[in-house]
């Protein structure tokens, strides 16, 4: 598929013409392709961590066992089961490490015995996780508070809700939700679980940036996304990546506060019923889950380290209990590490590349104009297309929306801050003394919005602006760190005084690169945050298959030149690349026999100290 | 106990065969009532025009005092579409009547820059814009399934059992040669920005 397109980047002359059912049929069994590389990637990083999971769990079973038995002898037949398993494991071992001979009998039951439980336990875990998050869906972090619906009587609101009709019409199905986010990103999702229950959320910008053919396609491409059944597949691939987030959780949670934070969340999300924010709720744990997939997840570190020069007694004993766990726990997070970064993570983002390409031949199939999706896409490209909450589930917008801290503003001063504030604060007409707590970041995002209804033609907001600009000149008459607009203007603007908007023209301008710059809030965590393969298609590879759709653009051929360097990097990178992988698989094995071989003699060591403890 | 291992097969066949008769004919079925559901969509959207004109009329009154020929145009094709009728090529033709009223009555709406900017004229002539692409685009959704429809029916094996069960070709709803006229002028007066 990929070989294709690269040959006809290359070509001079018209591309070949290829029909939306074409597309869609290749982009179909595309998806087919790529969810059995998936299957067998989540597969290869499975095998080791139920080799690792496995003993965990035999040892966990065995220390309850032996405390059990402390208090009321068990029969001797268990503790006979108990040897025959171990003689089998001690067996296995030695044909892997020394080369022993074993009949396969033992063998068979051996790998059983080896591999069925950890199966077993990350099987439960993903079916808790599936049915836990099941009715929250995906995206359920977009629809924060500021999501509203759109008005009625705004024109390009009203546009929006037509359009979504129209498209719904187009494809046959129940039209969606929308929700609509204020803020300086240009760029929509679709969320939810199915096609019932599906919601758009949409950046009221992105209404300001597209022309109605524009919006069109993009709206075509998020309905043809959730009526392909999209969502369904984003949830699955999720829940994979937290169901092995929540391994490292449990593994972690005996060491951690951040561990047993995440467990608390998720038992609470389990147990109390809060309707309102449910699927808001859903996706915050979700993203803790998925965020302790990886190194980042540190709190194992900082129990084996803390505390002073000196440990105490309980210390060394509780550093002696817990080592072992310690091992493993360090393989099991490289394991996770490097197979989800290298295998899991790229195969997933391919997969979500042919869904995003299925949805655009989807789009041109029910607008039936290239144009629109192609010049949409390429406008959101050149915008700020970032959506508060969006870190998270940024696979599911129909750009990427990780470009926003292009533009860094410095702040001014604190003291300028600080006379800005209390001005702000007293226009509110409040008497309270504003301290030193406010940040520049979140005294601006207020205003913004005030200045944003305000432009909207709110009342409320426009006094408030006014009174806020006499307490300022009141303050110091001197500089604002943003103009202020003269809320008559304003106004006047909103009955179509020409003269009015002209004035206001650049202020609204600065108002948007203003919120440009304001930094993301969160951090990304989960799918996307140390991903080297984006869960986006190339923007040049999207117009270049909507082109072949009929799309009138003017591409630009690849250049010869910049191939053969491609090719020249690969051929140096592609060694250097393998020896890394070989030396990183090489260290996740040496791990792994060690964490198994320190569990044994752990094992060995606990026995004998309840054994002793028995006797006296 | 001992039955031959050839009647076995052919029972398993025959099993197999008839499950796939049912999941076929199923899938038919619901083809085909995709289809009507397509069609009664059509109506849908029409009904809502033929609400909209009244609007349409009132708002433009006041601005339109020496056009009055035109609204009563739109008003009287309006009533004529609206009756209920059977008989499709009629409706047909009363909706294209319809249509054409309308594209001369928005053509005169260029000539009145008051009307044109007036906020609920707006609203109006997006409703209106919106409606005529809903009704294109229930118009393209029938017709995908049509098509849909009919290749699985003149498919083979399938044909056969579209022939047992007397499952009908469905058709296309073509568009009449009005509306291509329609299209021309709706990009000159529509709010597109």
């Amino acid at each position: 598929m990929s070989s294709q397109t690269a040959t006809n980047v290359g070509r001079f002359g018209p591309r070949d013409r290829e029909s939306f059912f074409d597309a869609q049929r290749r982009n179909r069994r595309a998806t087919w392709r790529m969810s059995f590389f998936c299957f067998i990637a989540a597969l290869s990083m499975g095998i080791p961590l139920t080799l690792l999971l496995s003993p965990l769990i035999y040892a966990v079973l065995l220390i309850g066992a032996e405390i059990y038995n402390y208090y009321s002898p068990l029969p001797r037949e268990f503790w006979l089961q108990v040897e025959n398993l171990a003689r089998l494991a001690q067996r296995v071992g030695n044909f892997i490490f020394n080369h022993k001979p074993i009949d396969p009998q033992s063998a068979i039951l051996g790998s059983l015995v080896l591999f069925l439980p950890g199966i077993l336990l990350s099987i439960l875990l993903w079916l808790t996780v599936l049915t836990l998050f099941r009715r929250g869906g995906v995206g359920g972090a977009l629809l924060n508070l500021s999501a509203r619906q759109p008005s009625q009587s705004d024109l390009k609101e009203l546009q929006l809700a037509d359009v979504i009709q129209e498209m719904a019409i187009a494809a046959g199905v129940p039209a969606p939700q929308v929700r609509l986010v204020d803020g300086a990103g240009a760029n929509a999702a679709a969320i939810g679980t199915g096609i019932d229950d599906a919601q758009i959320v949409i950046s009221r910008r992105l209404l300001d940036v597209l022309s109605r053919e524009e919006l069109e396609g993009v709206l075509a491409h998020l309905i043809a996304s959730v009526g392909n059944g999209d969502l369904r597949i984003a949830f699955t691939v999720t829940s994979i990546f937290e169901a092995y987030g929540l391994i490292e959780t449990l593994i972690n949670s005996p060491f951690g506060p951040k561990a047993r934070s995440t467990i608390w969340h998720i038992l609470r999300y389990a147990f109390l019923r809060s309707k309102d924010s449910r699927a808001r709720e859903a996706e915050i744990v979700a993203g803790l889950l998925a965020g302790n997939v990886g190194l980042a997840s540190d709190d194992i570190d900082h129990f084996f380290q803390s505390g002073s020069s000196k440990p105490s007694i309980i210390r060394k004993v509780l550093n002696f209990v817990f080592l072992p766990i310690l091992i493993t726990n360090l393989a099991i997070r490289l394991i996770l590490w490097f197979f989800s970064t290298a295998a899991l993570e790229p195969a997933v983002a391919l997969l979500w590349r042919t869904r995003q390409y299925l949805a655009d031949a989807g789009a041109v199939q029910l607008t039936r104009d290239a144009d629109g999706l192609a010049s949409a896409l390429r406008k959101l490209n050149q915008q700020n297309s970032s959506v508060p909450g969006g870190g998270w589930a940024s696979h599911l917008f129909i750009v990427s929306p990780g470009r926003s801290d292009r533009m860094q503003e410095t702040d001014p001063s604190p003291e300028a801050m600080q006379r800005f504030a209390t001005a702000w604060a007293s226009s509110a007409g409040s008497t309270a003394t504003v301290a030193g707590h406010w940040k520049a970041g979140d005294l601006k995002t207020e205003i913004g919005s005030v200045r944003y209804a305000a432009m909207q033609g709110d009342p409320g907001a426009i006094a408030r602006l006014y009174a806020f600009g006499q307490a300022m000149a009141a303050a110091e008459g001197g500089t604002l760190p943003f103009k202020m607009p003269d809320p008559a203007d304003v106004v006047a603007a909103r009955n179509g005084d020409a003269a009015a908007i002209a004035r206001l023209q650049p202020l609204i301008a600065q108002e948007y690169a203003g919120r440009q710059s304001q930094p993301q809030e969160e951090k990304q965590n989960g799918l996307q945050a140390d991903g080297f393969v984006s869960f986006h298609p190339p923007l040049k590879r999207r117009l270049v298959r909507l082109e072949r759709m009929g799309a009138r653009i003017s591409l630009p051929d690849a250049s010869g030149s910049s191939r053969t360097i491609r090719i020249i990097v690969s051929v140096f990178l592609a060694p250097l690349i393998t020896l890394v992988v070989a030396v990183i698989l090489m260290l996740i094995a040496a791990m792994s026999m060690l964490s198994l071989l320190l569990l044994a003699l752990w094992l060995g060591a606990m026995h004998g100290i309840f054994s002793l403890l028995a006797h006296h | 106990m001992d039955i031959p291992i050839v009647v076995i097969a052919f029972i398993l066949a025959f099993v197999l065969f008839l499950v796939w008769m049912i999941v076929a004919f199923n899938g038919l079925v619901r083809m085909r009532n995709r289809v009507r559901n397509g069609w009664s969509d059509i109506d849908v959207q029409l009904a809502r025009r033929h609400d909209l004109v009244p609007n349409l009329v009132e708002t433009a009154k006041g601005y339109m005092q020496h056009e009055r020929s035109v609204l009563d145009e739109v008003t009287q094709a309006r009533s004529q579409a609206v009756v209920p009728t059977a008989n499709i090529p009629q409706r047909a033709l009363a909706e294209a009547s319809l249509t054409g009223a309308l594209s001369r009555f928005f053509v005169q709406v260029e000539n009145y820059p008051n009307l044109r900017a007036a906020e609920n004229m707006q609203l109006l002539q997006e409703q209106l814009t919106s409606t005529e692409n809903r009704i294109a685009f229930a118009r393209q959704h029938y017709n995908d399934e049509v098509m849909n429809y009919n290749t699985a029916r003149l498919s083979f094996p399938r044909n056969i059992l579209a022939g047992i069960f007397g499952l009908a070709p469905a058709t296309m709803f073509a568009a009449d040669p009005n509306d291509r006229e329609r299209v021309e002028v709706q990009l000159s007066s529509s709010s597109r920005p």
